[in-house]
């Protein structure tokens, strides 16, 4: 193969290769996608919709939890009054009791329209101190029940509280309650999401107001809440990165009228899992799929190539063969006319031969025995003029035998019987040169539609052949020769196998041994015209001859003809 | 009995000579022409038994002649004389005609042996023929009798 046609073969090879795995590709990677994209989309949306709903309930949850505490504060103070509640002890076995139904609250106390801490039910030691200008104060005052963020205040400890403001007479007092921030924190912090979820709370500042189990302590600032607090109104969750790069989306809702932020928080890892795992076992599909399409692709392209290359083999073989046979046929064209004007010579060679030989005897007389030995000469190089122009005469006659091979009648034929009549013809040959020959019958009949004498004339060229072979190789007294034709039917093909062990054909002479005046027996044995002949009338009935060999080994010669 | 007398018809006078020395050694009369026209013209003139006519001749071909010859003279023996390429031409010859075809090149023995079965072959007709018209002359009593009354 030349480099030519290697280049050629790539370029097929990548055209094949492109349309064949575009096409199904494109499509294929498209949908992959768009299934991908809806998928991940779906199953994003629904799990941010559970997200949704869980928040949505610990936040209600919440807000019942503050709702319950403001609503026992606002009993207490209803059903006690402010007298009542002045007092200590009064307000001692209120707070007792109150605490037994709710331990969250940490202490209670009474103040008076100037801020004056009236009475104390606590831990600390708060009463008589004025909170006129206390930020709880001033927002109680205005607004009648409050809930505050957490600030140190007085005692120096993070707290919120709540508070009531009730009227009397021409002013007002207020019932304030301190929430236990551990408990508040723990309520808030019941919200189970996932492994890595978390609740917490954050005021309008973005300071904690509940403690962050991974971290954020109370009063302290959320670093991430900037993004939380600001988020548009339609959107309750954003995505964000943390220090150590981990993603993690915050859901939140404003609770406590509008005051607080509860947050909720989960590491994207935990939240999508299954996302991610759906979202894998999408694309191990999909490259699975891929590589599967692009094996079938190179595995069906390098078929058709090597399709191609057959073909084109076969193509190239069939070329030769045209080749050869348009060179017999010119070659037969022109020795037969060349063959035909040798003879008109050769006859008068021939004429003038025999008027030699007619005038010899008269010579002969007239010398009286002298010159006898001169004479002797003449007449045996007259009788080997004669035996060249036979020679040539023979030449040219197997010249024009080549040449001629329209005049056929052909015949069904059946070669099972045909073969060993032919053989038989040459089989006291082979006896006398030592050589076994011998015929496989086919089982069946094998017909083919030829001329009888043409077939006749190739099979006894080949056997010719292939006991002269044997004879070069093994000589004639060895008896070690053996010359095999054997009859067969492959496919539409009927098969004539004439197989020898004699001296072989070199590789270099296959080539040639088709070519009218090839041979390689020696000058004056052989016309060279013999498998030229042969291979004609194969050519002419549809068929084809194959040669191998091995040199001193064994050679095979085998006539394709259409089987009819 | 009559002697033999052979027509070489041929383009190559060479030939023609050397055979007719040959055939006249071996006391056979012979004649040549180079070509079709000059041997329809000894045709016409002298008594000819057998025509060894080449079929490939330039100006008239071998066929053409022998289909002269066999509207002229149809009692000539005509032997084709005929290279390999040519055997259709001589299956034509023997068609419109002709005895039989010598191949070329050929044995001047073969050549004088078919000439004589030819020559035998024309014998055998001409007694045929002579006696045939012998008994056309030989009538029957009652005939001449018949003539004779009229």
């Amino acid at each position: 193969m030349t480099g030519n046609d290697t280049q050629r073969y790539k370029k097929i090879r990548i055209k094949i290769l492109l349309s064949m795995l575009l096409v199904p590709l494109l499509p294929y990677i498209f949908g992959s996608a768009v299934g991908f994209v809806l998928g991940s989309r779906h199953i994003q949306s629904s799990t941010l919709a559970s997200m949704n709903r869980i928040v949505g309930d610990h936040s209600r949850m919440v807000e019942s939890f503050l709702a319950e505490r403001l609503a026992d504060l606002e009993f207490v103070a209803d059903h006690f009054g402010f007298e009542a509640l002045s007092d200590s002890a009064n307000l001692s076995t209120v707070f007792e009791n109150l605490q037994k139904h709710s331990p969250a609250f940490v202490d209670m106390g009474v103040f008076n329209r100037t801020g004056l801490h009236v009475a104390y039910q606590g831990p600390y030691e708060l009463a008589g101190k004025n909170y006129a200008d206390a930020p709880w104060f001033l927002e109680a005052k205005n607004k009648g029940v409050f809930i505050s963020d957490i600030f140190l205040g007085v005692r120096n400890v993070p707290h919120f509280v709540i508070a009531v403001t009730r009227p009397l007479d021409d002013g007002f007092w207020i019932l304030r309650a301190t929430i236990d921030t551990q408990m508040f924190t723990k309520v808030v912090e019941q919200m189970r999401l996932g492994k890595t979820g978390e609740a917490y709370i954050i005021n309008k500042g973005g300071v904690f107001q509940t403690q962050r189990r991974s971290g954020g302590e109370l009063l302290e600032t959320d670093p991430d809440a900037e993004d939380l607090l600001f988020a548009p109104a339609d959107k309750n969750w954003v995505i964000r990165k943390d220090k150590q790069d981990d993603r993690y989306i915050y859901l939140f809702t404003w609770i406590n009228n509008d005051q607080w932020l509860l947050v909720a928080r989960q590491a994207m890892d935990d939240a999508f899992a299954t996302l991610y795992r759906a979202r894998n076992l999408v694309l191990l599909i999909a490259l699975l799929g891929g590589g599967l399409i692009t094996a079938s692709t190179f595995y069906t392209t390098n078929r058709i190539i090597n399709r191609i290359k057959e073909s084109d083999q076969e193509q190239k073989r069939l070329n030769q063969q045209l080749v050869m046979a348009g060179r017999l046929a010119e070659i037969g064209e022109m020795s037969s006319g060349f063959a035909h004007e040798i003879n008109n010579p050769l006859q008068i060679i021939r004429a003038e031969t025999a008027l030699m030989d007619s005038v010899v005897p008269g010579i002969k007389k007239a010398c009286e025995g002298r010159a006898e030995e001169d004479m002797a000469d003449l007449c045996d190089s007259l009788a080997q003029v004669q035996v060249q122009v036979d020679r040539c005469a023979q030449i040219t006659s197997s010249i024009l035998k080549f040449a001629r091979q329209r005049d056929a009648v052909p015949e069904v034929i059946d070669l099972g019987g045909f073969v060993p009549e032919v053989l038989a013809m040459v089989s006291k040959k082979a006896e006398v040169e030592g050589i076994v020959l011998e015929s496989s019958e086919p089982g069946l009949p094998v017909c083919v539609e030829a001329d009888a004498s043409q077939l006749q004339q190739v099979l006894l060229n080949l056997v010719n052949n292939a006991i002269h072979a044997v004879i070069t190789r093994h000589g004639t007294s060895s008896r070690q020769g053996r010359v095999m034709v054997a009859v067969s039917r492959s496919g539409s093909e009927a098969l004539v196998k004439v197989t020898d062990n004699g001296s072989g054909i070199s590789q270099e002479n296959l080539e040639k041994i088709f070519t009218p005046f090839f041979s390689t027996k020696p000058v004056g044995q052989g016309t060279g015209l013999g498998l030229s002949i042969c291979y004609g009338i194969v050519e002419s009935l549809g068929g084809h001859i194959e040669v191998e060999s091995q040199i001193n080994k064994q050679t095979t010669v085998t006539v394709h003809l259409p089987a009819s | 009995m009559e002697k033999m007398k052979i027509l070489l018809v041929d383009d190559e006078e060479r030939f023609l000579q050397t055979t007719k020395k040959l055939l006249e050694k071996k006391g056979i009369e012979a004649m040549t022409a180079t070509g079709g026209e000059a041997a329809l013209d000894i045709l016409d003139t002298s008594i000819v038994h057998v025509v060894i006519l080449d079929v490939k001749m330039p100006g008239m071909d071998g066929i053409e002649t022998l289909r002269l010859i066999k509207s002229r003279h149809p009692l000539v023996e005509v032997i084709m004389l005929t290279g390999h390429a040519t055997v259709e031409s001589a299956v034509d010859g023997l068609k419109s005609g002709a005895t039989d075809y010598v191949m070329k090149p050929c044995d001047i023995n073969a050549l004088i042996e078919k000439a004589t079965e030819a020559f035998e072959k024309r014998r055998i007709l001409e007694e045929k023929i002579n006696m045939a018209s012998a008994r056309t002359f030989m009538k029957s009593p009652r005939k001449i009798l018949e003539e004779g009354e009229k």
